[in-house]
């Protein structure tokens, strides 16, 4: 074929040297079953969604404590398919977080956190740490009398984490109370500075993945049926994220997510209930003793909680050739927070 | 090489976490929150006190008394029920009397009382007690 009988689209795949890149795509390997190995993937997928639809918002929200309120008000009722875009975004931050607590137990339950995977393991947890950020300071942009509630018992809570608590505290409000500080504070990270952390991290852990992919099966065991990563992996991973499409839209378009009150500093904080992913720990620190075996009693729990994070951070060097007993711990944990989750809800 | 990158990353990183650190409030020490006549015998109204919710509250002998609004639970913000002439979170059900003593419910302690001063006519809350 002559140069001016090739199709149009040859001169960008030309330019963009595809066949040498997809030729490089299908070398690597993904693994052919499982359904947890589509979780990160859809994961970032969420992650795109939110950054999209998170630009789209910021056209008309302001994060002013005097108007943000009104701005919200305004594009779920004023702008064309407002309520759409806002809706998108919470539910995919809903979906997101989700998603990337999943992908911690379906990583601890195959018990792949072992040796060489120990840098995908702790960048991912420090992607969960940026996620629940980025869904908690989103949570106050609002200025709705709840999010305004949420801002004061999530940083509450911050203070109880030894040694770091105060500073936490301090940093999540912007100051010592909860101000418009808190908001511009909490504007500037959502949109600017975790955003930014976390598509470096993403970056990071997709490299750390590349380098020491984590389905390869250990000496002496069965190896794992692969596909070629492209097209077939990322054929299979469009199949996963056209499925959440429906099911975000699905959610945003019927389950509705009202805004409430404005806040307002001087009324009774309602019953607040925080966001689904903090529910199993608010409801272990609500009905928590004042004190507790001679200490502050949410503090002491705050505490054991820091403390079996960070051997669960550890899990790679505490459980370095990956025992069942991790496997067991983690249902059971799941089991343990599903019924928390469940009892503060009822 | 390394010691370059530690010195520079220190160089970037004290300023940057100086300026994300945050400033102390703009305003403090004593306020005014209004007139003493705004503020009837019996009754507790909430003020807001460089940005901090707070009580004042008036008993029948007249003397007028700061509490923080804030509970000791978890921090929400606490209201008076004139119905039950009572103080209480609705987030926890924490229940505290008009003196701001703690009743009932989880809160672990009474509410903060603050100090305070009549200056020309004026209620003005001059800060914690103690």
């Amino acid at each position: 074929m002559s140069t001016e009988e090739r199709p149009r689209t040859g001169w960008l795949q030309d330019r963009l040297g595809w066949s040498e890149l997809t030729a490089s795509l299908s070398a690597l390997r993904a693994p052919r079953r499982g359904f947890m190995f589509y979780l990160g993937g859809l994961t970032l997928f969420l992650f795109l969604v939110q950054v999209a639809s998170g630009i789209l918002l910021l056209l008309h929200y302001r994060p002013d404590a005097a108007v943000a309120f009104d701005s919200v008000e305004e594009i779920i009722g004023n702008i064309p398919y407002g309520s759409l875009i806002r809706g998108i975004h919470v539910w995919a931050s809903d979906l997101f977080v989700a998603c990337l607590i999943a992908h911690l137990f379906s990583v601890v339950i195959r018990r792949t956190y072992k040796a060489p995977h120990e840098l995908a393991w702790l960048s991912g947890h420090a992607a969960l740490v940026l996620g629940v950020g980025l869904a908690f300071t989103g949570a106050i942009l609002p200025w709705s009398h709840k999010a305004y509630g949420q801002a004061r018992i999530g940083s509450e809570l911050a203070r109880s984490v030894p040694i770091f608590g105060e500073a936490m505290r301090r940093f999540m409000r912007g100051g010592e109370e909860v101000s418009p500080s808190t908001l511009n504070h909490a504007f500037g990270f959502h949109v600017a500075v975790l955003p930014a952390a976390l598509t470096l991290l993403v970056a990071a852990h997709g490299f750390f993945l590349y380098r020491k992919p984590a389905y390869v099966a250990e000496p002496g065991t069965k190896p794992v049926e692969t596909i070629p990563l492209y097209p077939d992996f990322l054929v299979r991973q469009a199949v996963a994220w056209t499925g959440i499409i429906v099911v975000l839209m699905t959610l945003a378009l019927f389950v509705d997510r009202p805004l409430g009150e404005a806040a307002n500093p001087l009324a009774p904080t309602a019953a607040v209930r925080p966001p689904w992913y903090f529910l199993p720990f608010h409801q272990i620190v609500r009905s928590s003793p004042a004190e507790l075996i001679g200490f502050n009693g949410p503090k002491f729990i705050v505490g054991a909680a820091c403390g079996l994070g960070l051997v669960v951070i550890a899990l790679p060097f505490v459980d370095p050739r990956g025992s069942k007993i991790t496997t067991w711990a983690a249902w059971i944990m799941l089991l343990i927070l599903a019924l928390l989750a469940a009892s503060a809800l009822l | 090489m390394g010691g370059s990158a530690a010195a520079f990353a220190v160089a970037m990183g004290y300023p940057v976490a100086r300026f994300i650190e945050p400033r102390p409030p703009a305003e403090s020490g004593p306020a005014s929150v209004g007139k003493v006549e705004e503020f009837p015998v019996g009754s507790v109204k909430t003020v807001l006190v460089h940005d901090r919710p707070v009580l004042i509250s008036r008993a029948q002998d007249g003397q007028i008394r700061a509490f923080s609004a804030i509970c000791t639970h978890l921090q929400c913000i606490v209201g008076y029920s004139a119905e039950r002439n009572q103080i209480e979170c609705p987030c926890h059900q924490g229940v505290y009397s008009v003196e701001g003593q703690h009743l009932s419910g989880p809160p672990p302690r009474d509410l903060e009382e603050m100090s305070v001063a009549i200056t020309d006519g004026l209620v003005v809350v001059t800060g914690p007690i103690g």
